[in-house]
Order: structure tokens, then sequence, then C-alpha cells
């Protein structure tokens, strides 16, 4: 149903992207947060094909024949990219339980362009996001890095195949159980129960992995296996995996078994990442925090038994240690923006606020080249606030794809 | 009975009786909520009392005075609560017709909810039995500090609970059950009076002694319910959804009602409005709604449409999450479309007229009370903290000496390492990380 009316209108769109080619915009009078950098009063961006032209001041040249639309009075950032959103593929989707190790399962093979989160996304100034397998697998498959607009899965994709999801703690264990007669095969009977079960597992699927990469050295192609493929390219290093840890045990744990088969890895929803930091600064590992504003002193506790503590993301700051915000898995998280507005209230400043949401996460997700900052020919992805974008009371008046305004 | 004696002892011994002491409030600005914003000004308080607010060239501080020195800050009154279930362990019985249970009894002073409210500049908070009842119990006013439930009265009998959230049964069983637990109180008062005005003729008769007096009482398990029909309690009802607003709207012309709503009530704005009274708003006020033919979300601020529609209306706290902030709501209102003045009375005199303390709590004006809030920072930005809260004169919160918040910005175990939170430019670290972990890097591909 909803197909039937959305496909004409995204054909329209597409027609009217087609007319915007040709057109040079000028966007003047803005606050202009071009992303890794300061910003830029009373800033002129021109936009044509879909790209950023150039970013300055208010002296920079502004070519014949563009169309100049005064925003004086607004604030002006790149498209935010949201490099763990849990959202976009349908809410079983994500975690294939026929199995506890699945690194060959795609994400983007249950993206649906049509999710209304996409909607949410862009109407919250969101342009890219990272969505990966869950964590109910020990190792849930690939990640895929998506634009929040298009028709298909192709058509959003920026980049594929992004990182591999391997999840810690009592998550990939839970509901769990021991067999006891039955069909040991049957998915009913899913291992592991204990954090010591999933470890295994990943250790398992790594020296499993580095077998038939040794094989395939050795005796020419072995059965063509697409799980054992992956695996090789995180052990040679092509592939990043985004390991999920939360309590500093967990996060210990991922920093081990990274060191122990010599993978990159990144930490996602690193709540305890303050009690670990020296050892993540030393081992350049990249941490993502997701949600901030759901930590709170009354509240409840955290997933896997995280203390989180609202001078993490300061301290991160401080020790050098490369971090991204995200919503991450809570299902409660608020708009990106909102949730680096928390950072701010947590003692980051808007700048580094900012880049963690803009342009730090386009570097940890090598899409740097195209989105996360307001950089000539870069993609023209931006979004118009009506004020500072961590006031709480701004909106995201127009998010800009490529160009083409999205949400108005 | 119970709930009097509360009353008695909370006014003998209440530890934060009014400060004796004269307090000067130095203030970068004021907002008064009522009157206008004044820049540079001072707040005098007097036995728990505002006595002065002004100008600070035209309020002489007595040279005794306690001064509070908040000349680069803003001083507001603390927030009021006019509907919550914080700060106590089990907010509805597990039986749903329970008017006689009262909440004084389950108030738990240690409760990190009141540590929190006082963090957030929340001053008064009503706290009432949960929506998951009939007749659910009685609600009290409380200040958020004190060490017993005693210390933290303002006001005991603050009203009912009355609730039409379905329940097992659904929507009309619940309209059912709730008028016929009404109709059976009425039963038993006109049986009641009945059996005293036969007593009394058979007394006239000289069927009964003239020296016997008639002695029964009404059952103390109705007695709430017949104060309230005889509207000398207040009734507070839950209003789940736009489905029950005609029903709620019945039922506000036999009792004396305050309106506390549910999420989904923006398809009855304009009903609600035939309330013409100011109602509680859920503490879930912006959300997208989907509609059914289109399939497209529109996102709903009901604080817009009540506002636009000319609700007053006061705002509610969630128990967690981002809503638990004042701010956090405050700003929701604004962004939805809220003018700034009207979200400010949402937490403060408009709450304060649905408890009909309005003549002490909700602004900053000679004869309140001298309950304040001194904050960092405007009352809508996420980078505004609480740094002093001020309740009938007394200091009864300091961020500075704050221990939770203490622990929160600590840097764990090694926190000799502890230093001053990043300043801003980390251009060469963020570039010496990236190039170390050189991303989610694919270069195979």
């Amino acid at each position: 149903m909803n197909r039937r009316i959305t496909l004409p209108l995204a054909l329209l769109a597409a027609a009217a992207s087609m007319a915007a080619q040709d057109q040079v915009t000028v966007f003047r009078g803005a606050r202009i947060w071009p992303g890794g950098a300061e910003p830029i009063d009373n800033g002129v961006l021109i936009v044509a094909r879909g790209r950023v032209q150039s970013v300055g001041g208010p002296s920079t040249p502004i070519p014949d024949g563009a169309v100049v639309q005064d925003v004086s009075g607004r604030q002006i950032t790149p498209g935010l990219i949201d490099a763990a959103w849990c959202h976009g593929a349908g809410a079983n989707d994500g975690n294939e339980q026929g199995d506890e190790v699945t690194p060959q399962m795609k994400i983007l093979d249950a993206l649906d362009p049509q999710d209304r989160a996409f909607a949410r996304a862009r109407a919250a100034g969101v342009t890219t996001v990272q969505i990966t397998p869950g964590n109910r697998n020990v190792i849930g498959g690939l990640g895929a890095v998506v634009k929040t607009f298009g028709e298909t899965p192709q058509a959003m994709l920026l980049k594929d195949e992004s990182c591999l999801r391997i999840a810690m703690g009592a998550e990939p264990s839970m509901g769990n159980r021991a067999i006891r007669g039955g069909n040991v095969d049957s998915i009913y009977y899913r291992r592991p129960t204990t954090r010591m079960g999933v470890v295994w597992e990943v250790r398992k699927a790594m020296y499993d992995a580095k077998e038939y990469m040794e094989r395939t050295i050795q005796n020419g192609a072995p059965p063509p296996d697409p799980g054992k493929e992956v695996l090789v390219r995180v052990l040679k290093q092509q592939l990043t995996v985004c390991t999920t840890a939360r309590s500093e045990q967990d996060i210990r744990t991922a920093l081990r078994l990274a060191e122990e088969f010599g993978y990159h890895t990144v930490i996602d929803e690193a709540q305890e990442a303050h009690l670990v930091a020296d050892e993540l600064a030393a081992a350049k590992v990249w941490v993502m925090i997701g949600a901030p504003s759901a930590d709170r002193i009354a509240g409840t506790g955290a997933a896997d038994g995280a203390a989180p503590r609202w001078s993490t993301l300061g301290m991160l700051a401080h020790r050098g240690v490369p971090f991204v915000v995200t919503t991450g898995s809570n299902l409660a998280a608020l708009e990106l923006v909102r949730e680096a507005s928390f950072a701010v209230r947590f003692g980051l400043s808007p700048r580094d606020a900012l880049d963690a949401i803009t342009v730090r996460p386009a570097s940890l997700l090598a899409v740097d080249g195209r989105v996360g900052r307001l950089a000539p020919g870069l993609d023209a992805d931006f979004v118009l606030w009506s004020a500072d974008p961590f006031d709480p009371t701004a909106v995201a008046l127009t998010t800009y794809l490529n160009g083409l305004a999205t949400h108005d | 009975m119970k709930a009097l004696l509360l009353a008695a002892l909370a006014a003998a011994f209440a530890p934060c009786a009014p400060a004796q002491d004269t307090l000067a409030v130095k203030a970068g600005k004021i907002l008064t909520i009522t009157g206008p914003v004044l820049d540079n000004g001072v707040v005098l308080i007097q036995n728990g009392r505002i006595s002065k607010v002004g100008k600070a060239a035209d309020v002489e501080i007595p040279w005794d005075a306690k001064v509070v020195d908040a000349s680069d800050k803003t001083v507001l009154p603390t927030w009021v609560l006019a509907h919550s279930q914080g700060g106590m362990r089990g907010a509805n019985e597990a039986m749903q017709n329970v008017p006689f249970i009262d909440i004084a009894d389950a108030v738990d002073p240690a409760s990190t909810f009141f540590e929190d409210c006082l963090r957030n500049g929340v001053g008064t908070v009503h706290v009432i039995p949960g929506n998951m009842t009939l007749l659910g119990g009685i609600g009290m006013v409380v200040r958020p500090f004190g060490r017993t439930v005693e210390d933290m009265a303002v006001r005991t009998k603050s009203g009912m609970k009355l609730s039409l959230q379905p329940q097992a049964g659904g929507r009309l069983q619940q309209i059912r059950k709730l008028r016929r637990a009404l109709e059976e109180v009425r039963e038993y008062m006109a049986d009641f009076d009945r059996r005293k005005k036969e007593f009394e003729q058979e007394k006239q008769a000289g069927a009964i002694a003239a020296d016997k007096e008639w002695t029964e009482e009404y059952d103390r398990q109705k007695k709430p319910v017949i104060d309230l029909l005889g509207k000398k309690l207040k009734g507070w009802l839950f209003v789940p959804s736009a489905a029950e607003v005609d029903e709620a709207l019945r039922l506000a012309q036999q009792l004396d009602l305050a309106i506390v709503l549910g999420q989904n009530v923006q398809k009855a704005i304009a009903d609600i409005a035939r309330f013409k009274a100011p109602v509680v708003l859920d503490e879930n006020f912006e959300f997208y709604e989907l509609d059914d033919e289109t399939q497209i979300e529109k996102k709903v601020c009901t604080a817009r449409l009540l506002a636009d529609a000319g609700v007053p209306f006061a705002l509610s706290l969630a128990q967690n999450g981002p809503g638990a902030y004042p701010w956090w709501q405050l700003a929701t209102c604004v962004r939805g479309g809220v003018d700034r003045r009207t979200a400010l009375e949402a937490l403060t005199v408009v709450p304060a007229r649905m408890l009909a303390l309005e003549d002490q709590l909700g602004a900053i004006a000679e004869g309140k009370l001298g309950n304040l809030q001194v904050l960092n920072g405007d009352p809508l930005q996420a980078t505004s903290w609480v740094e002093t809260v001020i309740l009938e004169g007394n200091i009864v919160y300091e961020r500075s000496k704050d221990p939770r918040l203490k622990y929160l910005f600590a840097e764990g175990p090694d926190s000799k390492k502890a230093a001053e939170p990043p300043k801003g430019d980390k251009d060469d670290r963020d570039g010496k990380a990236g190039k170390a972990a050189p991303g989610a890097g694919n270069e195979g591909r």
C-alpha cells in the first residue's frame, strides 16, 4: 500500500533532482559548521550537481546565475552520521538465529528503504547511517553504510560490508540453554550459555578461518566457504570488526581477542570506556558511545552490568581516545543531535560533539571522501537548523541529501 | 485520621521549618514567571517567605542577611510537579478499588527520586497513586527534602486518584466499573441516611430510649469516596486517551476533578477545552502518529495543540530517560511550537494552581514561599545546571557538594589523573588516531 504511494513520489523527487542538477544554489548568511573546523559566521555555502562547490565566509564569490537563498540567523551543519543505527531492517531481521556464528550474513539483504525510520532520520538531520546485524549472535555478520534516502538499497549504498559485527557480554548467550537430549542441531538449542562460551565461539571461528586461509595457500582452492572468507579478510586486516562490549570486563576481552588474532576492532556501546581509557588509547582503538542521554543518576543500571559515567566522553576526548557518538542499540535513544547535546551537557565542547556525529564517524567508516564535512567536492549532504543545533529548542528545518531537500 | 496526624506532626517538627534568618539572593537574572524578567536583581527571603523582589538598586540588603551570590546566574522559582508517582515503591495496589489507602504510607524520603528532584530544581511534588487502578487512593504534596514523610509534607489528602485506564475487560468495562463504584457508595450513603432518619423518627416516637444517640459513622473504607462525592475531596482523574474524554466530561459535572491526560489525546483537544480547567499533560507529549491512509508519519506535540486551543497545562516528568529533566520537557514544548512563557508556566504557576497552592508557589513575588533555584544558564538549555536550591529560605541543595555528581564526573579508579574537561581543538589528536586505526578499513575491496 505504502509502496504504491511513495514510489511515484520518489520518482517525482528524482525528476526534481534532474532539474536541480544544473542549478547552482547558494545558501548565504547562516553560521556554517563545516565539520572538523571552527564555525564560519555569516557563511556562504555553494552547492551544484549534488556536491559542495565551495564553503567560506561572507566574501566568498557567488557565481552568476546562481539561486541565492538567504538563510541569515540559521545554522548549517554537515548531514549527521550515525555510526551505529539499529533501524532500517525489520525488527526481527537483524539477527539470523540459525547459528550463532554467521559472518557471511549481510544486513544489506534485510535493508528496507521504505522503513519509516529513514524518514525520521532525515527529519532529524541524519543523512548517513551504518546498519549492522544485531548483538544476538556472537558473530552477527556484515554491516553497511547507507544514505538515508533512496528507492533501493543499492541506491542508498555508500559502502557495503563496512564492518563485521561481533558481540561480547551477556546478549549472545541470553536465553540459550544447555543441550538435554533432542536434536543437537536444532536452532532451539543455541549455544553458548556463558561469557566463556561466547569468547570460545569467536576463537573457534578465527582458528577455523586461519586453518582455511593456510589450506588455501598450501593446497589451492578448498571448498568455498563464504563465512570463512569474511573472517580471512578480518585476519588480514582488510575488514574492521565492530565489537559490542559494554562493561569493563567485556571491553578488555574485546581488546584481548583483537590482539590475539591481530585484527582491527572498534568498540561499540563502550559504556565503561572510562575504566579502560589508557588501554584504549594505547591500542589506538575507536570507541562508539551510544545514547548518552540514557545514563541517569537514579536510572536503572545499563546492560551487561555496566555503570556509565557522565565524565566518559570528556575523558575520552582528554585522553585522546578517538570516539563517535551514536544512537546505538538503545531503542529509546533520542535523535542523534540530541544525544550529542547531552554529550555537550556532560562536558564536551560543541565543536567536539559535532565532530563526533559528522567528520569523525565519516573517517571511522572510511567514507570521509564522500561525506562528513562541508568541503568542495564532497556530497552536498547538509542540514539547515533553526538555531544552534545543540540548543534543545532547535529543529532541523530542511535536510539536504546530494543537494536535494529530503525533509522540509 | 492518620493523614491528619501526619499534618499535625509536620507542622510541629518540620526541620525544613521556615528559616528564621534573612536570606538575600543576588541574581544576574530573575525569571519571576508572573512578572517581568529582572536583570541584576535581589530576592529577600524572611521567615521562609519572599519579602522583597526588585532591581539591586531598589532593594536594600539587611546587614545581617545571609547572602547567596548568584550575580552571574539565573534565579527562578523551583518547579512544581502536579502529578507524580516518584519516590515510592509500588504505585498501585493489586486491587483496583482502594480509595482508603494513602500515599503518605508509601513515600520513601530516602528515595533517589527526591534527591533527583532537588538536582533538577523541583521544589514541590504532588505524589499520588498510579494509573493502573480504579479508585486508587489518596495523594499528598511534598517538598523533596526531609528525613521523614512528616518533614516533607506540604499538604496531606491532596485528592483521590481515579483512573479510566482500560484494564482487564477493556475500556467500556473500566467506565462501567467506575460508575458502579461511585454508585455503590451513593447507595450506601442513601441507606445510611435512611437508617439514621428512621432512628431519629423512632426515637421521637418513643420506640428508642431518649438518651440513646446515633453512634454509627460512615464506613472508613468508603469515607474518602463520600468526601469525593461531596466535593470535599478533589479527584485526580486519569484519562488515558481521546476515547475516554467524553466519560471524563460527564464525571466532571458530578465531581471536583483535575484531569490527568494520557499520551494519545491529540484527537480530542476541542473536547478537553470543554473542561475549562488546566490539565496535566502526559510525560510523552511529542511523538509520531501514523496516518492509516497515507502511511506517512507525522510528529505530534500535544503541548502545542493544547496551547493553541487555549488549554492551560502542567508538565509531568518521566521516571527515567531525558523526559525526567525539566529543561528537556520545557525545550520540547518550545521545539513543538509552544511559546516560552507558556512552557515555563507549565512547571510553575499552572501546577501551583491545580494544587490550590498558587498563593504560595510558582512565582517569585512578595508573599510567596522562598522556594528558589539558581541555574548557571537559561532553564531551556542542555548546558544549564541547577547550582543551588532554596526551599522556604533554607539552602537544601548545592551542586558543588553533590556526591553523586562528583561520582558521575569522576574519572574512574585512577581519578588522580583527572584533568580539565576537553577544551575544543582536538585536530591533532583526531588526525593521529584516524591514521593509526584506519576506520572501518575495507581497503581490500
